[in-house]
């Protein structure tokens, strides 16, 4: 019997994952996808919330500034990209400077350090490239971008290094209530916990209707997001978002933004729509055209407006989107589900829901600890062993590293400047990946201008080589999702 | 730091055509530097035919034609280096490049030839909406795979776009077996060569629809249909047109990008409208020393071009080491402005007494034009009209002005074409 079943392995559930292998428990991850990281956690603005727009003594409120003071360590720890930006909301007229006014009121009773309220003097001090309409900004200091998904992997790597074991395409079907904990029923075979912790993203609400009379409901939310290339990131530093107004927004997110990635990208977005069926994930033409016309029409406020006269659709890299898991309770709903003891939720995450991530799972992690009266795990390793980028590299270190590893030295995604020492790493890590997403995500082959154009052939000969697979068993994402689908000899070969 | 005479970023077709014009013209210290494990570029991937018509009076597969320039290069022992990818391009000359037996190496050039070709535009810089699943490819990596992997990776098939290398591969998909369901074109004209349309299309009974384009992708882990439309004349998509067409794959085809990425970071000055560097009649960039040609200058249709072109940068940048090159700056020369109908021309900047007798201008129009005129204009006056049958934004076409006639051009002359 395990002691903890974390059903989910986004950045709540792998944040969990992380903090309960500092104590001595048996712990099970069970993802339904291919890989960690497959949901809401991936496809996000990677924004660290400060935290001034909560409703103060929410969850969301609460989590937020807790979660946001804990990443600068965190990501220290696991080597994860993660940049404290800033935030900044600009107001273009009187009214949004009430916003702007209110938000700086409610930072400070969030307890938002730092946060304040800037003058168009102030601003042009500080942004000397603003527009000139704009009036006046909130700013917040603690505002931040991380990459989402490494930080997810990079979390669950630790737990896997420490013993947490993880089940891919493993889907949670059903439970039964045991005398001494639950039985949770997969696709996959039963598994036994005295826990279980519910980070099931979009599909939490089915999880917790199953056990629990206290019903909710989650409904799919869409964000999409458009990427810009690297040459633009020169002109945006900080992240910028227009005054939310309903008129703008159509009441969803907090309004757009753009925002400067940690990885030499610009990200743009993101829009809301909400959807029935909960997995088809898909951009539709609407969103993104919503996300060009906002920022056209934004654009001369920006400081980039500056450089660029208007939106460079020739910049476009990609567009990304994700679902995000909107509760009709419109909080984030934590903790134990009274009427099925042993059963935990963290269900209804949506922003600022990556921010709020890690002291969520934190969290949960503490509630078992107390439950199971579990010990320090005194052979806890922090961090992970992953292969240094070559492109966060010095000269100096680039030369040294190839010296050490030739396969440094192979570029194997050229726009992003990913080597073979790399990819070869990202397949032999813990929870190794095993297509080509998996190799995108843990390296950033194919995240580049080409996407993937020049480089996924070589990806999946190296997956190949050290997978030991044919190339026709290679997948983009797993499953049936196959890149190749015969011998090219093949139908010559039959007519003969 | 190493030292070398001419150095040349790209050992495709451009690079290797550069690379001998140099040492041709007497320049010994020579260095290919290429990211891939071969010479040849894109051509080692092409295994159909149509190359070396005009260059060659042979009718040769990408192939073959790639390995007259190998051989040339080992026959005439010129160096170069592959799997050696550059890092940066700087404006004094010096560029940095990996490669796992040489590991990093700072390259010292006194002229450097940039010829990295290009990339293809992909489905994210479409942002072509729907899911995400496997079996979107770009055309030309699906001929990678294909003809360099040996794998088929689609067995039902529809193109976007109509540019060649989207041609070629529904004739090479069609005989493999696959089924090309459409070629899907949002501008109402192809932006493929002719011969492409007639020889991969019509000769194979493979549908093109003009003025439509993709609106959906579905499919959860492999494509499983696209949803096309027609568009209107802004090329929007017109509401109510919308049909799926069964596939399990989509082929890209929709333009070509130069890959001037070391160009921006050197700060060499580019077109936006060829998307290459600006250059001048010897296709000098805007850092003296510095050329450019190929597919990174602007996208061409016909290799035989690529070839021709990289000779005279590869020329002059051997004349540039030995001194024997006027050392002028663009605005010393005549400029070369796009009038109506035209998208972009190379070069952008003339020498008045260049060393050319004969100077050709490459451009295409931003249209179908059928029997008009290419004119050439200065301080108001027409100095240069050529009729041409046809010129269409998928053919690249030029015109030849002799230097005598610019002898008393103004600062600045105008092609156009005239209806």
């Amino acid at each position: 019997m395990w002691d903890v079943i974390i059903i989910g392995a986004g950045v709540v559930g792998c944040s969990a994952a992380k903090y309960l292998s500092q104590y001595k428990l048996s712990v099970l991850v069970l993802e339904k996808g291919s890989d960690v990281c497959s949901g809401a956690s991936k496809g996000n603005s990677a924004m660290v919330h400060a935290g001034y727009d909560p409703d103060p003594g929410t969850k969301k409120a609460i989590y937020n500034i807790l979660g946001n003071a804990m990443f600068d360590e965190l990501c220290s720890e696991l080597d994860v990209p993660f940049n404290r930006s800033g935030t900044m909301i600009f107001a273009t007229s009187d009214e949004e400077m009430c916003e702007v006014n209110r938000l700086k009121e409610l930072g400070d009773r969030n307890g938002v350090s730092g946060v304040r309220v800037l003058s168009q003097q102030e601003l042009r001090e500080k942004e000397p490239n603003m527009g000139k309409d704009v009036v006046g900004a909130l700013y917040a200091p603690t505002g931040g971008i991380v990459c989402p998904y490494s930080l997810v992997i990079a979390m669950a790597e630790n737990a896997a290094i420490n013993g947490v074991e993880f089940k891919t395409f493993t889907e949670a079907v059903g439970f039964e209530r045991l005398n001494d904990g639950w039985k949770v029923l997969t696709n996959n075979g039963d598994f036994e916990t005295k826990l279980i912790f519910n980070c099931a993203g979009i599909h939490a609400d089915k999880l917790n209707n199953m056990v629990s009379e206290d019903k909710f409901h989650i409904t799919p939310r869409y964000g999409s997001h458009i990427l810009l290339d690297r040459e633009y990131i020169k002109y945006v530093d900080t992240t910028i978002c227009q005054t939310p107004t309903p008129l703008l927004t159509g009441g969803h997110t907090k309004g757009m933004g753009i925002m400067p990635s940690v990885d030499g990208t610009v990200i743009l977005g993101c829009d809301a729509e909400d959807y029935d069926d909960s997995d088809d994930v898909a951009c539709t033409t609407r969103s993104l055209k919503k996300i060009v016309d906002y920022f056209n029409k934004v654009w001369r406020y920006l400081p980039i407006g500056n450089f660029a006269d208007r939106f460079p659709m020739d910049g476009i890299i990609n567009s990304y989107g994700g679902l995000r898991a909107h509760s009709d309770r419109d909080d984030f709903i934590i903790g134990e589900v009274l009427d099925a003891p042993g059963f935990i939720n963290a269900a209804g995450i949506e922003s600022p829901g990556l921010t709020a991530g890690p002291a969520i799972g934190s969290h949960l992690a503490q509630l078992a600890v107390k439950k199971l009266y579990a010990e320090k795990n005194e052979h806890y390793k922090p961090g992970r062993n992953a292969l240094r980028p070559f492109r966060n590299m010095t000269k100096e270190e680039q030369s040294e590293a190839i010296r050490k590893n030739p396969d440094y030295g192979k570029i194997v995604c050229r726009c992003e400047l990913v080597t073979e020492a790399e990819v070869r790493d990202a397949i032999h890590r813990p929870l190794g990946a095993r297509t080509i997403n998996a190799v995108k995500m843990r390296t950033r082959a194919g995240m580049g201008r080409c996407q993937g154009g020049f480089c996924s052939s070589r990806v999946l000969q190296i997956l190949c080589e050290e997978l030991n697979l044919d190339p026709l068993e290679v997948t983009q994402s797993g499953g049936d999702s196959y890149v190749l689908l015969e011998k090219a000899c093949c139908s010559r070969c039959k007519e003969e | 730091m190493k030292n070398v005479d001419v150095l040349i970023i790209g050992g495709g077709s451009a690079g290797m055509a550069a690379a001998i014009s140099a040492r041709e013209q007497g320049i010994s210290n020579v260095l290919i530097l290429e990211r891939a494990n071969y010479l040849g570029g894109v051509l080692r991937q092409c295994i159909h035919n149509g190359f070396g018509i005009h260059k060659f009076k042979e009718d040769l597969t990408g192939i073959e034609y790639a390995q007259k320039y190998i051989d040339k290069i080992l026959e005439m022992n010129i160096p170069y280096l592959t799997n050696t990818f550059v890092l940066n391009l700087s404006k004094d000359l010096t560029i940095t490049s990996i490669n796992s037996v040489n590991g990093l190496m700072d390259i010292q050039a006194k002229a450097i030839v940039l010829a990295m070709g290009c990339r293809e535009r992909s489905r994210g810089a479409l942002l072509i909406p729907g899911t995400r699943p496997a079996g979107v490819f770009t055309a030309g990596t699906a001929q990678r795979y294909l003809n360099l992997e040996g794998y088929l990776p689609g067995k039902k098939v529809v193109i976007l776009g109509s540019g060649d290398i989207g041609l070629i591969m529904a004739r090479q998909f069609t005989l493999e077996g696959a089924k090309v369901e459409a070629v899907v074109e949002i501008m109402p004209f192809s932006s493929g060569l002719a011969r492409n349309i007639s020889q991969c299309l019509n000769d194979f009974g493979i549908p093109i629809s003009y003025n439509s384009t993709v609106v959906n992708i579905k499919g959860r882990k492999r494509v499983e249909a696209v949803t096309i439309a027609d568009v209107d004349e802004h090329r929007i998509p017109i509401s109510g047109t919308e049909r799926d067409i069964i596939c399990d794959t989509l082929l890209i085809s929709a333009g070509l990008i130069p890959e001037n990425e070391l160009s921006k970071e050197a700060g060499i000055i580019l077109s936006d409208r060829t998307k290459g560097a600006v250059v001048d009649d010897f296709l000098q960039t805007s850092i003296p020393g510095v050329f450019s040609c190929g597919n990174v200058l602007h996208v061409h249709d016909m290799v035989d071009h690529v070839s021709i072109e990289s000779e005279i940068a590869g020329k002059n940048a051997a004349l540039f080491v030995q001194g024997k090159l006027a050392a002028t700056s663009f605005h010393d020369n005549i400029s070369v402005i796009d009038g109506d109908g035209i998208m972009g021309t190379v070069p952008q900047y003339i020498h008045r007494h260049g060393n050319e007798e004969q100077i050709r201008l490459m451009f295409r129009p931003r249209k179908l034009y059928k029997n008009c005129y290419v004119c050439v204009d200065t301080g108001g006056q027409c100095i240069l009209r050529k009729k041409r049958m046809v010129l269409t934004p998928g053919e690249m076409s030029e015109i030849t002005i002799n230097q005598d006639i610019l002898a008393n051009a103004n600062d600045s002359i105008i092609i156009r074409v005239e209806v």
